[in-house]
């Protein structure tokens, strides 16, 4: 039986007297709701592991609430919440033999020895090292993959409320990774325990979670599944941070249109694509930016109307699409675009110059802050 | 020009891969290097441990007379009680002296790594002094404070005699375990506080979130993680305190221990095969604990999974952190008292009251009339065996950690045994090879005392080097064969500036240890041939202590002065020295 988990307006300062305070986490309020798979996910520094280890009782915060259903956790020590949790470094203590560290918590709970024989086997069953606990090897003697699955286990024995996951698959190597993140969607849908994930690999996150989180500099920016964050960012950092988003300088000309700078190419932008808040109050002639997928562009050899001029700087084949790397005027946009097209255009080599269009009802909207 | 062609395409070889063997059947360079080392040890280690080994089992006197086999130097332990008396002595003085300095440094290492307190830098650093400080001039400040007229002891009987207590003298038992324990502790407060500094704060962390309290936690995690350090540390005090000549022949009073008793074999009767008995009995003690510790600390090695660190959470309550800066504090003063009193007294006639009288500077004055030949004699024999053991430690260390000769394992075994033999050992051993009818005579020369101290101090700086070398990156020097350079060219252009800052720290320790070095040099001394430490353990038999304390104060202040200067040039490395293995 698990209940909601609810940030009320949490905040942590570190170092508030001295001179330069970090406000980490800036009055972050959300809900997860039982069983599901969350994902917190931002670039490094965003306050993404200070909210976890927050949550863990391993960092206390300034203000706020954290509640367990309608039981306020935020004072109660990290050994009473009953927490699970997996670091980065899986943190498997050397001296003890896998049985030993995945009984850990069971010790702790001084629960009978049958019964820990019992949960040990079943939970090492669960993540797939049956084989290894016969063996029971220090756990030393294990791979990356093994270690984490131990690691695993140890967090789920004892039946937390919550499990969390820190960053729990930056340590193996590309393919392992891949093969990790659905075993442990599979673990804990068999499970069915509340599960925090922190990751700054978005790609991951998108693969992993029910839902996400995305946070910037102690604030979160939107909360959302995959999809609805990446058909509708609510605005550019979340839109380049989930995908890639090319950015265009624009002026707003119109309710639903913007003039690109310099060469006064219009474009029409639908009315669920401006992710523009209402509130912002812009008028005609304000600074805008229009944005596209890399697959919401494309380019061609010959002038077409409505294009804009560039050079290509890089041609990169990458199995299903092949990705153009095009220079456009600096007042357009100070990056390279990425521009992905379905096959090689014949004729068109690095150096080249080229016509960069966008796809009709394709583009979005967004407020000209900080992209990054 | 043809022949360095092949030299070049030889190297490149190698440095793909497993040519190291044929590089050595080219370039013999290292072979000769080499050889001058090993001949050393050979004549000057191997050969007189053999000799003492055969003379144990000889009837006792001074003759080495092959073919006559005798039980006797053993059996004496079985029907002499004084024999037995200083054996178990022994065993009891390095037993407790180990337990205690376990029971306060673990306290005390813990405190200074894990709870929030100001100067824990000064502490570190204070804490690391009666360790390099002379231990038998501890011993001697401990009779002028808690001896039959001592100051502390006369303080603390005017209290306790209304109650009809009395603090009886130090002399005996309790005296050389406190001596011991407060000049030995910081083995383990060192060690210990390195391992509660250094440890993965994730591994605790994780224990919290499963459900452990903080002491369950400290039992089940943190103490078992530092238990490789731990037996470290123990092992360094229990080989040290079993070994003590110094502590032992101040304040051990009526009661013998095995070096002492050597001591009395050797100078009592010049017993030569006597005193080899009782050395081969002190060593085997000490390798069996040795082997003891190993097989204790090899099951208890681990590896860390990972090196991702976070910062550990320091203890901030108020409770905790008053008692960890008293505790540290009481033990750091008790530890340091010596030093204070030896200054204090070499200023004043006499201290047998609660204050010192008759503030002079005779003592000091006496130095150069009476002791000039024994400064001169403590430095030649200091400076020149530091400079020779530098240099012999390091080439066999770089020979063993680059060149993997076969044996090295035997190589670093043979080096790192005088590690644990007891001073007087080494000395009955020298002895027993170059004495009396021997071919090579060399008793009561300076080069037998050289070569004492060479034998005892080599793996200072053989230990250094090799862990400097073990962390150094092999192509480095690859890159300079690859470049044309032959072998010595390379070691001297590459390795050596590599490793100097290991050779220094090691030759210090060294030059350091060799300035206060009693035990060995108690029993290969002769008129000429006298130290510093000879002359002050001299001047506290005959009573003379402030004529001793003012010597004292003077190695004292010598020592220091090159371990601050050392300290300040490359920071807290001097530990890493002492250890072992």
């Amino acid at each position: 039986m698990s209940l909601n988990l609810t940030y009320k307006q949490v905040n942590k300062i570190f170092g508030e007297k001295e001179k330069n305070p970090v406000h980490a986490l800036n009055e972050v309020s959300f809900t997860i709701h039982p069983g599901e798979l969350f994902c917190l996910l931002g670039p490094s520094g965003c306050g993404k592991t200070t909210l976890l280890r927050s949550t863990a009782g391993l960092e206390s915060i300034t203000s706020g609430k954290i509640l367990y259903g309608d039981k306020d956790m935020t004072t109660i020590p990290p050994f009473r919440r009953n927490i699970g949790m997996v670091f980065q470094s899986f943190a498997l203590y050397p001296h003890m033999n896998i049985f030993e560290n995945v009984a850990y918590g069971l010790r702790i709970r001084k629960t009978p020895e049958q019964e820990v024989v019992r949960k040990v086997t079943e939970v090492m069953e669960l993540v797939g090292l049956t084989e290894e606990l016969k063996r029971n090897p220090s756990p030393t003697g294990l791979s990356g993959g093994q270690q984490q699955r131990v690691a695993i286990a140890r967090a789920l024995v004892y039946d937390p409320d919550l499990l969390l996951l820190d960053e729990p698959l930056a340590n193996l190597d590309a393919k392992l990774r891949r093969y990790m993140r659905a075993e442990i969607r599979r673990i804990q849908k068999a499970t069915n325990i509340t599960t925090i994930f922190v990751t700054h690999d978005q790609e991951e996150a998108m693969a992993i979670g029910d839902r996400l989180a995305v946070l910037r500099r102690g604030v979160v920016e939107q909360i959302g599944t995959s999809d609805e964050l990446y058909t509708n960012p609510d605005s550019a950092f979340v839109s380049n941070f989930i995908g890639k988003m090319n950015f265009f300088n624009a002026t707003l000309t119109g309710k639903n249109q913007g003039r690109i700078d310099t060469i006064g190419t219009v474009v029409d932008v639908k009315p669920e694509k401006v992710r523009i808040d209402p509130d912002a109050k812009l008028s005609l002639g304000d600074a805008v930016l229009i944005g596209a997928r890399p697959e919401q562009m494309e380019i061609s050899k010959e002038i077409r109307k409505g294009a804009i001029e560039g050079k290509v700087l890089i041609i990169q084949h990458l199995g299903q699409v092949v990705r153009y790397e095009v220079l456009l005027d600096d007042k357009i946009s100070e990056t390279s675009m990425e521009i992905d097209m379905p096959a090689l255009i014949a004729g068109v080599s690095e150096q080249d110059k080229v016509y960069v269009s966008l796809k009709e009802g394709m583009p979005f909207m967004f407020l000209p802050e900080e992209r990054n | 020009m043809k022949k360095n062609d092949k030299n070049l395409m030889n190297t490149g070889e190698s440095s793909l891969g497993g040519g190291i063997k044929k590089k050595l059947q080219k370039d013999i360079t290292p072979y000769l290097v080499f050889a001058i080392p090993l001949t050393f040890m050979a004549i000057f280690l191997v050969y007189p441990m053999v000799t003492t080994l055969m003379r144990a089992f000889m009837p006792a006197g001074n003759k080495m007379v092959l073919g006559s086999f005798s039980l006797k130097g053993f059996t004496k332990f079985f029907e002499s009680s004084m024999y037995q008396k200083a054996l178990a002595n022994s065993f009891i003085v390095s037993i407790s002296v180990t337990l205690l300095c376990i029971a306060i440094g673990v306290p005390m290492g813990y405190f200074v790594a894990r709870v929030k307190m100001p100067g824990k830098s000064l502490i570190l650093s204070l804490g690391i002094l009666p360790i390099i400080m002379p231990s038998f001039v501890g011993a001697f400040t401990w009779v002028i404070l808690l001896g039959r007229q001592g100051v502390l002891r006369h303080f603390l009987n005017l209290f306790l005699s209304p109650l009809g207590l009395e603090v009886p003298p130090i002399y005996g038992m309790f005296g050389m375990i406190l001596c011991m324990t407060l000049t030995y502790y910081p083995f383990v407060f060192q060690l210990a506080y390195g391992a509660f500094a250094s440890s993965n704060s994730l591994l605790e962390e994780a224990g919290m979130l499963m459900g452990a309290d903080k002491w369950y936690i400290f039992r089940t995690i943190t103490f078992p993680l530092i238990l490789p350090s731990l037996g470290a540390g123990a092992l360094l005090v229990f080989v040290r305190s079993i070994g003590n000549f110094g502590i032992a022949a101040i304040i051990g009073g009526e009661k013998y221990v095995l070096p002492t008793l050597i001591y009395f074999r050797v100078n009592g009767f010049w017993d030569l095969n006597g005193a080899a008995s009782i050395a081969v009995v002190n060593v085997v003690i000490t390798a069996f604990v040795l082997w003891l510790q190993k097989r204790v600390i090899n099951k208890h090695e681990y590896e860390t999974i990972s090196a991702t660190h976070s910062e550990i959470k320091l203890h901030e309550g108020k409770g905790i952190r008053i008692v960890a800066i008293v505790f540290s504090l009481f033990i750091l003063i008790l530890s340091l008292l010596p030093q204070f009193t030896i200054i204090i007294m070499s200023f004043f006639e006499k201290w047998v009251g609660l204050f010192p009288e008759g503030f002079t500077l005779a003592h000091y004055l006496r130095i150069p009339r009476y002791s000039s030949s024994e400064m001169i004699n403590t430095f030649f024999l200091s400076i020149l065996a530091t400079v020779l053991a530098a240099i012999l430690g390091s080439i066999i260390a770089y020979i063993t950690e680059r060149k993997k000769p076969k044996g090295a394992a035997l190589l670093d075994l043979a080096i790192m045994a005088p590690f644990i033999l007891p001073g007087t050992v080494v000395s009955v051993a020298l002895l027993s090879a170059f004495s009396g009818s021997s071919v090579l005579k060399l008793t009561g020369t300076f080069t037998i005392i050289i070569i004492a101290y060479m034998v005892r101090r080599t793996p200072y700086v053989y230990r250094s080097v090799a862990a400097s070398l073990s962390q150094l990156n092999p192509s480095l020097e690859e890159a300079s064969t690859i470049a044309g350079a032959n072998w010595f060219y390379t070691f001297r252009k590459v390795s050596v500036p590599l490793i100097m800052p290991a050779i220094i720290s090691g030759s210090i320790l060294t030059l350091t240890t060799l300035l206060q070095e009693l035990s060995t040099t108690i029993l290969l001394y002769s008129s000429k041939t006298r130290t510093v430490p000879i002359q002050i353990y001299g001047a506290v038999a005959d009573g003379k202590l402030g004529e001793a304390s003012a010597l004292s104060v003077i190695l004292l202040v010598v020592v220091f002065v090159i371990v601050y200067l050392m300290n300040r040039k490359q920071g807290q490395s001097i530990m890493s020295s002492f250890k072992m293995g």
